[in-house]
């Protein structure tokens, strides 16, 4: 306190370490520096596992591949082929990921655009839950609904429904955010010139939503395409590409469910790494777009508000 | 007098709305003259609310609630003899996903510290990345992962040792009744939900880290304060919200990851004894029972119960969680 200084007490700042307070300023810059060293080792927690689970999947599955195991449509259990699996699974996502654009996109612009503010906000909080979702309470959903009470029974189509409306929040959260973030005065000149609400989407708005719309539904496409639970609950698996809409059908990640717990070399085993390895790469793929994606769009965002 | 061919457009249009002050000025409205238009726009927007009061309507529906109360939170589960207490279940589920939030809590810290004080920028640019990887694998390929290469190092090296130097510590003396050395069970399954759960927590964190304002990075270091005593005193401080999201969001993550913990967890309906124990949890157990549920009403009753508790459960935990992260409705937290 300063009222307790006598008048003749000097003030000098090298009195600290005079009185021994040297070992508190080093403690605390030497803390400092250690967990500028030791903090950054944590990466290695989050990169090592990620970079060892791509690399044994490659290992195991890359060298079982051949162009026939691709493209062979026969039963794919007795002679250990991936062409069903990859065509039912391709069905199953073009179909899942179109139900899920047409329902997100037209509600999340429809959202952004013409819902009351109150509104939007319970039905962007109602998005965000349905995305925190567990899979496999959307799979008991469309076991309940599709399977049981439509009397689709354990069927391709159940599981397209059930995969589509897991996928519907991560469309709609995208579309609306794109279309909520078109800067103000574009949308007041599009709208004072005398566009109409429709001119104003496709002519305005789309162009510049594009990009990141498109994002969203890689996103979907990537969470769709490793999801087990919503498939396996409401889809049994079939040894063939179904011919209509209420046979069974085999999604990629059943090879693994199935598999995993096979002995080694058993065909099972193998299809499985191999399913592995197709899902991780599309994941990826996937992944990477939409990184380069939102990056571009980020840039031209930008250069829309200066 | 013959028509004007100009259409006078002023009749198409709705009167002016009255001028609002500028203060309360949000994204402006549109209105439609004829009633059709309001069900383009305003049905497909309602999409997300239906999907989720269909969910919470059909699982109330399959269970009508037969198997609630005292049976429903009762200890014995015994399929033959109509006994479905879950709360194994429940119990199972928390012991595995509070020790793995705790986990990716201290290591999301850690790393969202690393890469927004400590670390360059070039490089965490370079790393950042990783982390966010780990969310886009799916769960079924940590699920082979970890049961192929993760669980032998369980069982033949991790938990041996524990038995051997902690068995002082209760609960982590093994017993022979254990299957230690297969390596499935309690830390697995730790193990796996901790990874899953590290890209949520990581990445809010490092956003609210990020927000903080530079003025007061810079003057507490021009108070003479280390990085690190800025770090904990301003910006944890200053970024709670977040970092409380952070946990709320990572244990909804924790609770709901469901194939991944099938495989792992060793799906044994039983209290664990130890540490090394195997058991179940609800969304595993969920998953793995439906097809021998079928044509027991009562076990399918029992099941949708459970699912309508564990949507609760993550209802309440995403809710909350969300709120307090509400102004960052971004394309990165849309991701999750």
């Amino acid at each position: 306190m300063a009222t307790n200084e006598g008048p003749n007490e000097r003030i000098d700042p090298a009195d600290d370490l005079r009185r021994g307070e040297t070992w508190g300023l080093r403690w605390r810059t030497g803390f400092d520096r250690w967990m500028g060293l030791l903090l950054p080792l944590l990466f290695a927690v989050a990169i090592l596992p990620i970079a060892d689970l791509v690399y044994f999947i490659s290992a195991k599955a890359v060298p079982t591949l051949s162009w026939h195991v691709v493209t062979s449509y026969s039963d794919y259990q007795a002679h250990d082929t991936l062409g069903v699996p990859l065509m039912t699974t391709f069905l199953f996502m073009a179909l899942a990921t179109s139900i899920a654009v047409v329902l997100g996109l037209f509600g999340g612009i429809a959202a952004a655009e013409f819902l009351p503010e109150r509104a939007a906000g319970w039905v962007r909080m109602s998005a965000n839950l349905l995305a925190g979702m567990p899979s496999v309470i959307v799979g008991y959903f469309g076991y309940f609904a599709f399977v049981l009470y439509f009397g689709w029974g354990l069927s391709f189509i159940a599981g397209v429904f059930t995969l589509a409306f897991f996928m519907t929040p991560y469309v709609y959260r995208t579309a609306d955010l794109a279309f909520s973030s078109i800067p103000r005065p574009i949308r007041e000149a599009a709208y004072g010139s005398g566009a109409k609400p429709v001119q104003y989407i496709l002519r305005v708005g789309a162009p510049i939503a594009f990009p990141q719309i498109l994002t969203g539904v890689f996103l979907a496409m990537a969470i769709g395409v490793g999801e087990t639970a919503p498939i396996i609950l409401t889809t049994q698996p079939g040894l063939l590409v179904p011919s209509t809409v209420f046979q069974p059908a085999v999604f990629m990640t059943y090879l693994i469910w199935t598999g995993f717990s096979q002995p080694a070399g058993s065909v099972a085993l193998t299809l499985a790494y191999q399913a592995a390895f197709f899902i991780i790469v599309v994941v990826l793929a996937l992944n990477i777009v939409v990184r380069v994606v939102a990056g571009r769009f980020r840039k031209r965002l930008q250069g829309l508000y200066q | 007098m013959s028509p004007n061919p100009v259409r006078d457009v002023s009749a198409d249009r709705e009167p002016l709305p009255a001028p609002s002050s500028p203060t309360t000025a949000g994204p402006k409205r549109l209105r439609f003259r004829q009633p059709v238009w309001w069900l383009f726009a305003y049905i497909p927007a309602v999409v997300p609310a239906a999907i989720v009061i269909a969910i919470a309507a059909t699982l109330l529906e399959a269970s009508h609630l037969h198997n609630f109360g005292a049976a429903f939170f009762g200890l014995t589960f015994n399929s033959s003899t109509n006994q479905f207490g879950m709360l194994v279940f429940i119990v199972g589920s928390l012991l595995t996903a509070i020790p793995a939030l705790l986990l990716s809590m201290g290591i999301g810290l850690g790393i969202a510290i690393a890469s927004t004080t400590y670390l360059p920028r070039y490089l965490a640019r370079i790393l950042d990345p990783f982390v966010d990887l780990l969310a886009g694998i799916p769960s079924v390929v940590y699920g082979i992962w970890a049961f192929v290469v993760v669980a032998p190092i369980f069982g033949l090296v991790l938990n041996p040792w524990a038995v051997e130097h902690l068995s002082f510590v209760p609960g982590f003396a093994g017993n022979s009744l254990s299957p230690t050395t297969a390596g499935y069970g309690l830390p697995i399954s730790i193990f796996v939900l901790t990874l899953m759960a590290l890209p949520i927590t990581t990445l809010l964190i490092r956003d609210a880290l990020q927000s903080i304002p530079k003025d007061l990075w810079e003057s507490g270091l021009a108070l003479g304060a280390t990085r690190w005593e800025v770090v904990r005193r301003v910006s944890l401080r200053q970024g709670s919200r977040g970092i409380w999201s952070a946990a709320f969001l990572g244990f909804g993550r924790a609770m709901g990851e469901t194939v991944a913990v099938a495989m792992v967890i060793g799906s044994t309906a039983k209290l664990p004894t130890n540490v090394y124990d195997v058991t179940y949890t609800m969304a595993s157990f969920m998953f793995e029972t439906l097809d021998a549920a079928y044509g027991n009403s009562l076990y399918l009753s029992a099941l949708a119960e459970l699912a309508l508790v564990l949507l609760a459960i993550t209802f309440a935990v995403n809710l909350v969680g969300r709120r307090l992260v509400a102004h960052i409705y971004a394309e990165q937290v849309a991701g999750l």
